[in-house]
């Protein structure tokens, strides 16, 4: 449980900041704020790609656990 | 009390009806391996930067590998980087076993944490070397990464001060203190140092609120005491623990360990203006810098007696573990430095080491002799723990690793007295007339000798540390380092 | 005492305030001061802000990290200023962000460099050092003279320089693109340009395009120079 309300608070802030990322990318006047900002938005997409996985390997885990 | 004290100050001792904890030790274990890959690329860019200084040449001819822009990548990589993640990882690891806690805030944020914490590295490198810096010592990154570092600062603050609060232990350990007093100190310099107007929310590009000479002393409030407190205080957290835990034996003095702490995080605050000698900083600063800086000397040999003392009854035990060997030679250098620091403030010392190399070899005596030196001890003693291995691939290669890397700090560290005394010297000598003896070209030529020293030194410390990856990477993989429960042979010393 | 630390560091609440009051006291008996006491950057005539051109070529120098080798704080030693000109005033970088006083001198001050050298060896020694100065360790900047610098980029950096407190004026403000080009063109008429930036040095541009050297050199030029020292009233200066 404590696992989830983490996942929901971090997931939802990252989400949030890949989209500052891609707005800052989108009207970037420099080459180092177009980097930045994709950047940040391919981190928060990534990241949040890896909560939703390690949320189902958690459920994986928990089925197989009476095997192991 | 006092042994109930005591008791809490050494972490060894530890009741065993608890209740069985699973730590988080896979964020620290990512925070290992990142602080050493980072090791390696800051002083592999610190020994290109050196080679510039050699070599022009160096340069090759390109905007983004000139030294200005390299320079920053250097010091970011080794201070922020390299010493960051080790001390994510120290810091984790330590909070968890004293407070017989689980990091504190789920595995996601850890996760954000770490991955965020190099996402912010690997952009501020690029930007620097894309060319976009705010101009000023170890706060380089523009105001967009400035911002971002700040909520990860936040987390880290959460998951640290949040374990604390989970603690099964009645007292707070002593390395605990220092890691805090540093968590605090470090988003307050960051964020009273960085006050700056963006030219545009699309643009990686500010203008500080501060102008001019307050500017300079608002800088070097923050820049020295991103050495108090992100290079000194926090490493001490990291002795507090490892150095006990190395030599078996608790921490020396515990009222030691209480009077320090409380006059370094008060004394470090006041040193910034050591910087700004005869500058036009006005003079009452100046001074109350020096004054603070020199009475600096006592806390910071506090932690040092400490350090040292602890190994008392153990000193036989620097024969037979290596990684101690890098700890207390660390609290050596330390002493060394901190000494060395409270000299160089004294105004008319100031007056010919500023603007030299002498500070530039001060500087390295502290972060490689101290800073590296305590954490490659830690490191060295976590990974066998971090992957359950039975002990290290080689000591002898980590026997070589420290005298290879101490042989490099030697050269590093001399040749630049040599060079930084004989520049100040060479600055201010006169000739028979009462003219100016040298051109400042003459004396950019005389240092090409211990320039080349210099840098050999650092490549010295460079292959120390490329051996103590192989043996960091081979201890985790090796069949030899196994762990095997089932027989009781002692292979160890084999 | 001691029994009393015991109650501090059981509770982490209480250790966590005490110590942020502990740093707290230093940073603010030592900063405070200098920001309200009025005698720490003395009014001295002739300190303006930078014009656009020198803006943009301060905004390069910043960026190329040249105060990782180049101080720009000539100290009260009798050398430093037998060498490099009258000691640095702190009025002299009050209209710095960020201040560029530099900790390490890798090549010399440039605190008053302004003058000293020619237009023509600015761009000789950015675009290849060594040609000038054998014993150089610096790198070459001669990208410098194929970028060009964009107005409206100056315009908005002037404008947030005006923000966070430097005094330009709204003729200065609307004028940045004419005072641009007017600077990068030693053919321009120069009297708008000197009038709102006394002293500003015309660079070699060719008057079509303004490249970032012409900027860096525009900066490079008016270090310094901004405060007359034969002037008796600024003799006596003591900081």
């Amino acid at each position: 449980m404590h696992e989830q309300t983490s996942d929901l608070v971090v997931g939802l802030l990252v989400l949030l900041l890949g989209l500052v990322g891609l707005v800052m990318a989108s009207g970037a006047l420099d080459d180092a704020m177009y980097v930045f900002g994709l950047s940040l938005l391919g981190f928060a997409v990534v990241f949040d790609l890896g909560l939703v996985k390690r949320y189902f390997d958690r459920i994986d885990a928990a089925k197989a656990g009476s095997h192991v | 009390m006092s042994d109930a004290v005591m008791g809490a100050a050494m972490p060894a001792a530890r009741p065993v009806s608890r209740a069985a904890v699973t730590y988080n030790m896979d964020v620290v274990r990512k925070f290992t391996i990142a602080a050493m890959f980072w090791a390696v690329v800051a002083f592999l860019v610190g020994v290109v930067i050196a080679a510039q200084l050699a070599f022009p040449i160096m340069n090759l001819g390109l905007e983004w590998t000139a030294f200005g822009r390299l320079r920053p990548v250097h010091t970011s990589a080794a201070i922020f980087a390299f010493g960051g993640s080790a001390l994510f990882a120290t810091s984790f690891y330590i909070v968890q076993r004293t407070c017989h806690a689980r990091l504190f805030g789920g595995e996601a944020l850890h996760n954000f944490i770490f991955w965020g914490y190099q996402f912010f590295i690997v952009m501020a490198a690029l930007s620097y070397v894309m060319g976009f810096s705010q101009g000023q010592e170890y706060a380089e990154p523009e105001w967009h990464l400035d911002i971002f570092l700040t909520i990860i600062w936040v987390a880290y603050g959460v998951a640290f001060i949040g374990t604390l609060f989970l603690r099964q232990e009645p007292h707070i350990y002593v390395a605990n203190w220092f890691f805090m007093a540093f968590i605090i100190t470090v988003a307050v310099l960051h964020l009273g140092n960085n006050v700056a107007l963006p030219a545009s929310f699309f643009e990686a590009k500010s203008y500080s609120v501060y102008s001019g000479v307050q500017n300079a002393l608002v800088q070097w409030w923050y820049g020295h005491n991103a050495v108090g407190f992100f290079l000194t205080a926090a490493f001490l957290g990291m002795m507090y623990y490892f150095i006990p835990k190395q030599a078996g034996r608790p921490v020396y003095s515990y009222r030691l360990s209480v009077v320090h702490f409380w006059s370094l995080i008060f004394m470090y605050i006041w040193a910034g203006p050591h910087h700004l000698h005869y500058t036009a900083l006005p003079d009452w600063a100046q001074t109350l810098g020096m004054v603070f800086s020199i009475i600096l000397w006592m806390p910071s040999w506090g932690g040092m007696i400490n350090g040292l003392m602890t190994l008392s009854g153990a000193w036989d035990k620097l024969r037979t573990d290596p990684g101690l060997r890098f700890s207390v030679t660390a609290v050596g250098f330390y002493g060394m430095s901190t000494f060395e620091g409270p000299m160089m403030s004294i105004k008319e010392v100031n007056g010919l080491a500023h603007y030299t190399d002498w500070v530039v070899g001060h500087v390295h005596s502290g972060a490689l002799g101290w800073v590296a030196f305590i954490s490659f001890g830690a490191i060295y003693y976590l990974v066998p723990i971090l992957w359950k291995r039975a002990g290290l691939y080689s000591n002898r290669l980590v026997a070589w690793h420290y005298w290879i890397a101490t042989l490099g700090i030697v050269l590093y560290i001399t040749s630049m007295w040599v060079a930084g005394i004989m520049q100040g010297l060479m600055w201010r000598a006169y000739d028979k007339l009462g003219f100016l003896q040298y051109s400042f070209a003459e004396s950019v030529n005389a240092m090409h000798p211990y320039y080349v020293i210099r840098m050999l030194g650092g490549v010295m410390f460079l292959l120390g540390a490329l051996m103590m990856v192989f043996n960091l990477i081979m201890t985790v993989r090796s069949a030899s380092t196994a762990v095997q429960p089932a027989r009781e042979t002692a292979v160890a010393g084999a | 005492m001691f029994v009393k630390h015991e109650t501090i560091e059981k509770n982490a609440v209480l250790l966590a305030v005490l110590t942020t009051l502990t740093i707290a006291i230093g940073g603010i008996v030592e900063l405070v001061p200098l920001f309200t006491i009025e005698t720490t950057v003395e009014k001295v005539e002739g300190v303006r802000p930078y014009s656009p051109l020198e803006l943009a070529g301060r905004d390069i120098y910043v960026r190329e990290g040249c105060y990782t080798c180049h101080s720009q704080q000539i100290r009260a030693l009798k050398d430093e200023v037998e060498r490099y000109g009258h000691y640095s005033l702190a009025a002299e970088s009050m209209y710095d962000r960020p201040f560029q006083w530099g900790s390490k001198r890798n090549g010399p001050d440039l605190a008053r460099v302004g003058g000293k050298y020619s237009n023509d060896w600015h761009y000789a020694h950015l675009a290849n050092p060594q040609s000038m100065v054998p014993e150089s360790l610096m790198p070459r900047y001669a990208f410098l003279a194929n970028r060009e610098v964009d107005p409206a980029r100056v315009a908005r950096h002037l404008r947030a320089n005006k923000t966070v407190g430097t005094p330009y004026t709204e003729e200065q403000v609307a004028n940045v693109a004419a005072d641009l080009a007017a600077q990068a063109d030693v053919n321009a008429e120069p009297d708008a340009l000197a009038k709102r930036y006394p002293k500003a040095v015309q660079v070699q541009g060719d008057g079509r395009r303004v490249t970032e050297m012409d900027a860096l050199v525009a900066y490079l030029q008016v270090l310094g120079t901004m405060v007359d020292f034969t002037n008796p009233a600024n003799e006596k200066l003591q900081q």
